[in-house]
């Protein structure tokens, strides 16, 4: 379901939304095309459902297109995904014509529509080949890289690279995530929807009843992280912190994710987390549907503490929903998280399991300090991580583009 | 009679500059040599209108960059006391950065560096302007449009105006100057604002009491 502009004017108020439409009278009827490679969980989808209908809302013709892989394919943009974020991953010679062959079978279907788009933004490495699959391209391409790209494997950024290069410019979410390549290179951050299933508010009893569904008891302080079972995420290290806490009362902790179609490792991850949560019934881990936003919503609000432990990120945006929700948030000292936590003041960066078990007992003896956070870190998100801001500076990006990027442009 | 004033707004999309990373300070200092100036006017001027957390210590990245990279505490004063706006041209500006980076090589037994990952990354900005549709007809009725501009409307024609215009003044001040003389006060007041070292919320708040204020003492309101 698709929320209207209007409806947002009570969080960012109207001088916000006015901006929006302004901005986008110049691009009425212009024909915007995203790519990207699931309709479903993670960040991408996410951040693609609103944008979709809130441009065309603009006045802009926007339509979103995935591209379709088999698990061999999947197979490899998850090995590329691991390579971006510094895994070493040399590609064979099989896993690029894999990689090739799915991106051909797809042009067939998506030519006619690029072709005649004035924008195209293609989402990630996994559909970056359909530039030189449409040859006579009418509008500017962009490549948007939501990965934490900072020192990826050779292989992979060779690979890649051949596509990024042909581009008209790309995305980044942070100036350290940027490539060398030979076109302009902007730094857009990701937002979160406020008015989502995942972060709209909720009833006292819509929470309760999630509480109750999994066995949450809450005069136990519950600490959560979401996010898919992915090794990068750190659920074995959140696991440890867990197991080192001893203190009364016990804390109970929520390990939730759901899986995406393109990420064939998270059943392995999840098995290995499992085990290492060896029964222990304060170990709550669920891996749920792609569309239990409602339950990820209340899991984060029934939360004392929200974790996001990742030892790679792109940007992060379960951190920036937990922020939303007033929780302070331990985020691993990587990536995006450092755009989002502050030490002392929107929760704390901590780099080994060690640090979010301290933390974590810091701040259950802190519990005002803990709301204070909880309240600036809302503030914080606010002003710069909602879907207002993000659609303002895509506009802009596309402003700019229409007319060369000359640094200073009337619209 | 005044011409009414048309209000605009502006948005910006910040872009990697061109230039590559600088790792330690000398490389600072041979990037700075080279820069694009719309490099140095964004690590200096649009820093008020990016995503921050808190009131930042220094108002510059340079600055910024030398307290929590190369954790250079009196390089960063330096660098931080730096008012872009009274320098006559870009040039200058860049000047002065290169003589403070300069004589803070000379003093230090090594070059400091930064962490991997700390890089200082030169960026620079698209600016889009464009029309509201709002006027202000009235001197009277500035404080009143200020309360309801955006952040980026008040940044662009009290801010950016000065790179704009010859003279480097703000857009009201141009457009108060025009009248038959009536708004010396009101032009005075908002003349009388230090803006560098306030944020945009700051900086709303600020004009609107300054401005308030010569409206009363003039009688205008």
């Amino acid at each position: 379901m698709s929320i209207s502009l209007a409806a947002y004017t009570d969080v960012v108020g109207a001088p916000a939304i006015e901006q929006l439409h302004q901005l986008a009278d110049d691009l009425a009827g212009m024909r915007v095309v995203h790519v990207n490679s699931t309709k479903s969980g993670g960040g991408v989808a996410e951040i693609l459902s609103w944008l979709i209908p809130l441009m065309n809302e603009l006045g802009l013709d926007a339509s979103w297109e995935v591209i379709e892989g088999n698990a061999p394919f999947f197979d490899v943009t998850k090995s590329m995904h691991n390579g971006f974020q510094g895994n070493p991953v040399d590609l064979s010679d099989e896993a690029k014509a894999a990689y090739i062959e799915t991106n051909v079978s797809n042009a067939e279907r998506l030519r006619p529509i690029l072709e005649g788009a004035d924008f195209v933004f293609i989402h990630d490495p996994q559909p970056a080949s359909q530039i030189e699959l449409t040859p006579h391209r009418r509008g500017k391409w962009i490549w948007r890289c939501h990965i934490d790209a900072s020192h990826p494997s050779r292989s992979v950024w060779k690979f890649v690279s051949q596509f990024a290069r042909q581009y008209d410019a790309s995305i980044f979410s942070m100036p350290q995530f940027a490539k060398s390549l030979p076109h302009p290179q902007f730094i857009i951050a990701p937002s979160i929807d406020p008015l989502s299933e995942k972060n709209r508010e909720l009833a006292p009893g819509e929470i309760k009843s999630v509480r109750d569904r999994f066995g949450l008891d809450p005069k136990r302080p519950i600490l959560t992280q979401i996010s898919r079972f992915d090794r990068f995420k750190d659920p074995l290290g959140v696991v440890r912190a867990f197991r080192t806490l001893q203190i009364d009362p016990r804390p109970q902790l929520v390990l939730a994710g759901g899986g995406a179609t393109d990420d064939p490792e998270g059943q392995m991850v999840l098995d290995e987390v499992r085990k290492a949560a060896d029964g222990d019934p304060d170990i709550h881990i669920l891996f749920l549907p792609g569309d239990a936003h409602t339950t990820i919503n209340a899991l984060q609000r029934a939360s004392d503490i929200i974790l996001q432990k990742s030892t790679r990120e792109g940007f992060g945006l379960t951190v920036t929903e937990g922020l939303w929700k007033a929780k302070p948030v331990l985020g691993g000292d990587t990536g995006g998280i450092r755009l989002q936590v502050f030490n002392y003041h929107t929760g704390f960066l901590v780099n080994t399991p060690e640090g979010a078990a301290h933390r974590i007992r810091y701040l259950l003896q802190h519990r005002e300090r803990m709301r204070a956070m909880g309240r600036k870190g809302r503030e914080f998100v606010r002003e710069n991580f909602l879907l207002t801001r993000h659609l303002r500076e895509y506009l802009t990006l596309m402003l700019g583009l229409k007319q060369e990027l000359r640094d200073h442009l009337a619209a | 009679m005044l011409e009414p004033f048309r209000i605009h707004d502006c948005a910006l999309i910040v872009r990697m500059g061109g230039v590559p990373d600088a790792m330690n300070l000398r490389e600072l200092r041979d990037r700075v040599v080279t820069c694009p100036p719309e490099c140095l006017y964004h690590h200096f001027c649009e820093t008020l209108l990016r995503a921050t957390f808190d009131d930042p210590e220094f108002r510059n990245d340079f600055a910024v960059w030398a307290s929590r990279a190369l954790h250079d505490r009196a390089l960063a004063e330096q660098l931080g006391v730096i008012d872009p706006y009274t320098f006559d041209d870009r040039e200058a500006l860049r000047a002065e950065v290169l003589d403070i980076i300069a004589d803070r090589l000379h003093e230090l037994p090594m070059v400091p560096w930064a962490k991997r990952g700390e890089e200082f990354n030169f960026m620079r900005a698209v600016t889009v302007v464009f029309d509201t549709g709002h006027d202000i007809t009235e001197p009277s009725d500035l404080p009143g449009a200020i309360e309801r501009m955006t952040r980026s409307s008040l940044y662009y024609h009290f801010v950016e105006a000065r790179r704009r215009t010859d003279g480097g003044t703000d857009d009201f001040s141009t457009w108060l100057s025009a009248g038959d003389g009536e708004a010396k006060a009101l032009i005075q007041a908002l003349q009388s604002v230090d803006f560098y070292f306030l944020t945009l919320g700051e900086l709303k708040t600020k004009l609107i009491q300054v401005t308030r204020r010569a409206l009363n003492k003039g009688g205008q309101r």
